[in-house]
């Protein structure tokens, strides 16, 4: 059976998408407790309130204190391990296109209100 | 032979990390106040740069992954956040001061304040960054880049005597002012290790999708990049020590420094000066501007490239952006760009230990570089920087205020 040690090989590590895109880090895992068995990994969370969360609590209110303002929908963008297609030495793949999902929010947003301003970027 | 084009990388990285505007500011105030008895700083500075790179280079070509990267992977974002934000602030000081560098170069040959620069300066670095490819910045920085070779033709026209030069790399200690000796050395060695130089140098080598097969030219690409950077700072020591020393003067501003060439070049020494300083600074300027974008990219997993369109990685783009805006601010509030210098060395001095341990510890992760690991020679090396960035970091503030204003 493979084993995959959850803090070294998929804690931190990059993500990238179906095709290999860079959509961020695997800033937290949840685990779901079953009555009857082994914890299951459920899903790998991305988002700055994440990272928050495991420097400090109060980091994390203030962080959620100012999306009010934030362009990203959502905090915590979760992702169900089944989107997992693999894990290597180099990144964990998903099966999703990352341009759809929230961790692209504030890359779309720069993308559309600034990048795309700048004079000759049309 | 196309590996020997990245020979590129290793001079820009030179010319943007160790000849840049805190060299050429300690190299002048050596020169001047200590004649050739300094030149030792800049010697044993270049032999543990040397390594840093090779290790940095060959980290990169073997795991495929820059410095930040790595650092957060594989000891996680609560060990990597102090780092990074100490990094990223001390960068961002160098910035501010090559933004001054090339406004000082430009106010030298117009006459006009240097004030006045910073916002056209900060907006043509932008430009050139926002446009161009990796490749074509390592190329024709590397290729303008020298132009500071004239240090080293003016120190070989004046003929310096050989004797005094050579004592000058055994390390003595000064017969006065030992104060200033002290805080010229430190920002020498501060100057010349700067934490950002090796972090930029492992992202470019990323960029340029170095593989194992490098490992032997990274080696040599670190010899003669380092190597070309130091000549010139040694250069540099020398002029000012021939050409400033004996007529008393002292650097405590740049406008004296500019006078190091005019004697071997009468009627073009001021303009090569000023030319000289414009580009080192820009290379260093388009350089830091890359490491804090890199290296933040990196932590938080974006995508990004300084040869993929900004559209495909508008977050990288957006934080060089803004990192080259507000680094023009202290300038055009009329911030010294001499002070700033001292200050930005003294900071990149004391963050070494947060950035150079890390690395230290992935060199030896055998799991990852396997047979690439760092071996004995490697790592006595390392343990020599980590001492002495220590010593670094407990001095080097200290030092710069009490030494440093001369």
């Amino acid at each position: 059976m493979k084993q995959l040690d959850l803090a070294r090989d998929v804690l931190d590590k990059q993500v990238v998408d179906r095709d290999g895109t860079k959509m961020g880090r695997v800033d937290g895992l949840v685990l779901e407790l079953r009555g009857d068995g082994p914890p299951r990994v459920e899903s790998i969370e991305m988002g700055f309130v994440v990272l928050a969360r495991r420097v400090h609590p109060r980091l994390e209110r203030w962080l959620e204190g100012l999306r009010r303002w934030s362009v990203r929908k959502t905090a915590r963008y979760r992702v169900p391990w089944s989107k997992v297609k693999e894990v290597t030495a180099h990144h964990v793949q998903l099966d999703v296109e990352a341009l759809k999902t929230p961790a692209f929010d504030w890359e779309r947003w720069l993308r559309d209100h600034f990048v795309a301003k700048v004079p000759g970027e049309d | 032979m196309k590996k020997w084009m990245q020979l590129a990388l290793g001079i820009v990285t030179a010319i943007g990390g160790f000849f840049d505007m805190g060299t050429m500011a300690t190299s002048a105030q050596a020169g001047a106040s200590f004649r050739f008895q300094l030149l030792w700083t800049v010697g044993a500075g270049t032999l543990l740069v040397i390594f840093l790179v090779e290790m940095s280079g060959r980290f990169a070509a073997v795991s495929r992954k820059a410095l930040p990267d790595a650092i957060r992977e594989h000891f996680g974002f609560s060990f990597w956040l102090v780092p990074f934000v100490v990094l990223t602030l001390s960068q961002f000081l160098v910035l501010a001061t090559e933004i001054g560098g090339i406004c000082f170069a430009l106010h030298l040959v117009t006459g006009l304040p240097i004030q006045l620069f910073a916002l056209p300066v900060a907006a043509l670095t932008w430009l050139f960054l926002w446009r161009a490819t990796f490749s074509t910045i390592e190329n024709s920085t590397s290729l303008l880049g020298l132009i500071t070779l004239a240090f080293v033709v003016a120190a070989v026209l004046h003929h310096p005597p050989a004797g005094p030069v050579l004592a000058g790399f055994v390390p003595t200690l000064p017969h006065d002012n030992p104060l200033k000796y002290w805080a010229i050395a430190v920002s020498i060695l501060g100057a010349v290790l700067s934490p950002y130089l090796f972090y930029f140098y492992s992202s470019g080598a990323v960029e340029d999708e170095w593989d194992r097969s490098y490992v032997g030219v990274n080696r040599a690409i670190a010899v003669l990049g380092m190597g070309f950077g130091s000549v010139i700072s040694l250069a540099a020591i020398v002029v000012a020590a021939v050409v400033l020393a004996p007529r008393g003067i002292q650097v405590d501003d740049y406008h004296q420094a500019a006078l190091m060439l005019t004697d071997a070049f009468p009627f073009w020494g001021f303009v090569l000066f000023a030319v000289s300083m414009a580009i080192a600074c820009l290379g260093a300027a388009v350089e830091v501007s890359l490491a804090i974008a890199y290296s933040t990219a990196q932590t938080f997993g974006w995508n990004w490239g300084e040869s993929l369109d900004p559209r495909e990685d508008a977050r990288f783009s957006t934080v060089y952006t803004g990192a080259i805006l507000l680094a023009s601010l202290p300038i055009l509030l009329g911030v010294d760009p001499l002070k700033l210098t001292i200050l930005a060395m003294a900071a990149e001095a004391a963050v070494l230990p947060f950035v150079a341990l890390p690395f230290v510890l992935l060199m030896n992760d055998r799991k990852l570089l396997k047979e690439h690991a760092n071996g004995w020679i490697s790592n006595t090396v390392a343990v020599v920087v980590l001492l002495l960035s220590l010593v670094l970091m407990v001095v080097s503030i200290p030092l710069a205020f009490l030494g440093g204003g001369g």
